[in-house]
């Protein structure tokens, strides 16, 4: 288990403030923020590559603060790999067991076995410097991986790579964790925190503002900042009020949403995730809640299938996915109505 | 007319000068030497042996001092510390001071008197007027070449690659020595081989450390002010046929390496 307890450096201008994060092991952890927020600076100090000015630093049971980067047993891949350009692809994967106790035989032997875990084994005697990116990358991995660490460190890991490499990374690195190695990923894209993590960090500014479990980061977010950094666009400003016994959103006395039964404040933000907006080319035969009259002004390809912009009173971000956009087709222009479930309107304390 | 506008006429009169001012004087040199005067001063013992001495002694001391200055080098490239610009600055010195004055400095160093001297002197090692002096004298001078080629080659070199042989387990000693010695080799080569034909050819500060034994530029001055232009000149022309020669080699022996990294970039596009 990795404990950081009040952990704060100051580089420069910049400020890594009372950190506290506890990564039980086998986690696969991901911390996201933007760049210049702290995610490198913190993964150096777990490393052990900068020293925290306050703070102590814990790994199974074991204060490590002030221990040798040699001993530590952390491993990090850059995020540009760092592979070492005056060795082949097999002498960078030996590195750290070549000036050891092995003899050469059984470094080629482990070199090798690393090398076909990874599927490279084919580029061992090739030169790096005219690697793809996500050969480097298992390059690094391999180079990583052979030390076994106790903990993975991965900064940026998906950067540097093609889109189509991506989906190759996350299934192997689900694989290492499965196998029971705890990871620190950080990156600013919250995809990869949805596809890979089971606990998610986000730092703004050298803070951790919000840490959790992924699921309950991206349903609740604790403020606008996290919210739109988890992807979410769909943003009110309302005020909450209880009517017969039902909670509603009032939003620019235009718009009334009707809401699940929580605690709400007074005032403040309601957030809606696109891919629970469903829009309808005409009138739902079935009345449903949260149903408001508007109209297409653009339509965009997206990752996820297409992206909607409808002004409906506000303007309502939907996503649909290509199945459902070929389904039920829209034109800019044209008439829509988009629906909502009650639950899924969160509401956040405060607008910022 | 148009592809050749006023302004590239101009670059090119101008070059053209600087270059004419360069190669004039050589060229003039070489003309006016003639073929019998020039083999009968190859074969002279005494032109030979100070060409030689100046050969070996300036090696020898750009080598020994590389020892320490390439690590210094890395320190420079790569630390801060209290008092670093002035550091620098100190390394720059031997550059801008008198190379004259830079030898009186040195003497009072390494004369019976001095710190060095003395130390030479308690076994047996008289540092004046001795190979051991003229290696000082020509370090002294020619020392910034190779710590600032070298300081630039370290710092090209990207941190994060010493930091992941860190990571790897490796120790500092290892990580210099895996990493970045081979990463900035070429700048530390150039370095070494700028010292080198800096040392050969310095006068000021040799000429008051040890006019005997004879380097070649000492051997030079000591024909013409003994004997005139023309009986100094063949062995001027012999030195910078044979320093050019020296120069030529190294250049190319540190550019091989270049063409075989660069013939297997190919092959393996």
């Amino acid at each position: 288990m990795l404990i950081l307890k009040n952990i704060s450096k100051k580089l420069g201008d910049f400020h890594l403030s009372d950190i506290n994060i506890e990564i039980s092991e086998g986690t696969y952890y991901v911390l996201l923020g933007r760049s210049g927020s702290g995610k490198t600076q913190l993964l150096e100090l777990i490393a052990g590559l900068n020293r925290p000015d306050s703070g102590e630093i814990w790994l199974d049971d074991e204060n490590i603060t002030d221990k040798k980067i040699q001993g530590r047993g952390i491993g990090l891949v850059f995020q540009d790999y760092a592979i070492f350009p005056n060795m082949t692809v097999s002498g960078n994967i030996g590195y750290s067991i070549s000036s050891g106790s092995y003899d050469k035989t059984e470094v080629r032997e482990k070199v090798r076995k690393v090398a076909d875990e990874l599927n490279i084994s084919h580029l061992l005697d090739r030169d790096t410097r005219h690697l793809s990116g996500g050969e480097l990358q298992r390059v690094a991995l391999a180079r990583t991986l052979i030390t076994a660490p106790r903990l993975l460190l991965l900064d940026e890991p998906m950067a540097s790579i093609d889109a189509s490499l991506k989906d190759d990374i996350k299934r192997l690195l689900r694989n290492l964790n499965r196998k029971g190695l705890t990871i620190i990923h950080v990156t600013h894209d919250y995809r990869e925190a949805v596809s890979l993590a089971n606990k998610v960090g986000v730092i703004h500014n050298g803070k951790i503002i919000q840490e959790g479990n992924t699921d309950d980061v991206f349903r609740k977010p604790v403020n606008k900042f996290v919210a739109r950094y988890s992807g979410v666009r769909n943003f009110f400003r309302v005020d909450f009020i209880k009517e017969n016994g039902e909670w509603k959103a009032i939003c620019d006395d235009k718009l009334i949403f009707s809401l699940v039964e929580n605690d709400y404040p007074k005032e403040g933000l309601m957030i809606l995730r696109s891919d629970d907006i469903k829009i309808f080319n005409k009138l739902p035969s079935n009345p449903l809640v949260n149903c408001f009259k508007g109209m297409v002004k653009e339509i965009l390809p997206s990752e996820y299938g297409m992206e909607i912009i409808v002004d409906a009173g506000e303007i309502f971000y939907v996503d649909v996915s290509a199945d459902t956009f070929k389904e039920q087709p829209v034109e800019e222009s044209s008439e829509v109505w988009i629906s909502f479930d009650p639950v899924a309107g969160i509401a956040l304390h405060g607008t910022s | 007319m148009n592809r050749y506008g006023p302004f590239n006429w101009i670059l090119l009169v101008l070059s053209s000068l600087i270059l004419l001012f360069l190669v004039a004087p050589l060229l003039g040199l070489f003309l006016q030497t003639g073929a019998s005067e020039f083999f009968e001063t190859a074969k002279d013992k005494e032109v030979q042996d100070s060409i030689w001495l100046t050969i070996w002694v300036s090696f020898s001391a750009t080598f020994f001092f590389a020892i320490a200055a390439v690590p210094f080098s890395w320190l420079l490239a790569r630390k801060s510390f209290p008092l670093k610009g002035i550091v620098q600055g100190l390394i720059d010195l031997p550059v801008v001071l008198p190379h004259t004055a830079a030898g009186i400095a040195l003497l009072g160093f390494i004369s019976r008197d001095g710190l060095l001297g003395k130390a030479a002197s308690s076994i047996g090692i008289n540092l004046v007027n001795n190979p051991a002096g003229i290696a000082l004298a020509m370090a002294f001078v020619s020392l910034p070449f190779l710590i600032n080629s070298a300081r630039d080659g370290f710092a090209a070199v990207p941190e994060r690659l010493e930091k992941a042989a860190l990571n790897l387990g490796a120790g500092r000693a290892r990580v210099f020595f895996t990493i970045s010695l081979p990463l900035a080799w070429r700048s530390i080569i150039t370095g070494f081989v700028m010292m080198f034909a800096r040392g050969m050819s310095e006068f000021g500060a040799v000429v008051i450390i040890a006019y005997h034994p004879m380097i070649a530029p000492v051997l030079i001055y000591d024909r013409f002010t003994s004997f005139g232009l023309s009986y100094a000149r063949p062995a001027a022309v012999l030195f910078i046929i044979v320093a050019l020669i020296v120069f030529t080699a190294l250049r190319l022996l540190s550019d091989r390496r270049k063409t075989v990294v660069t013939k297997r970039e190919y092959a393996d596009s």
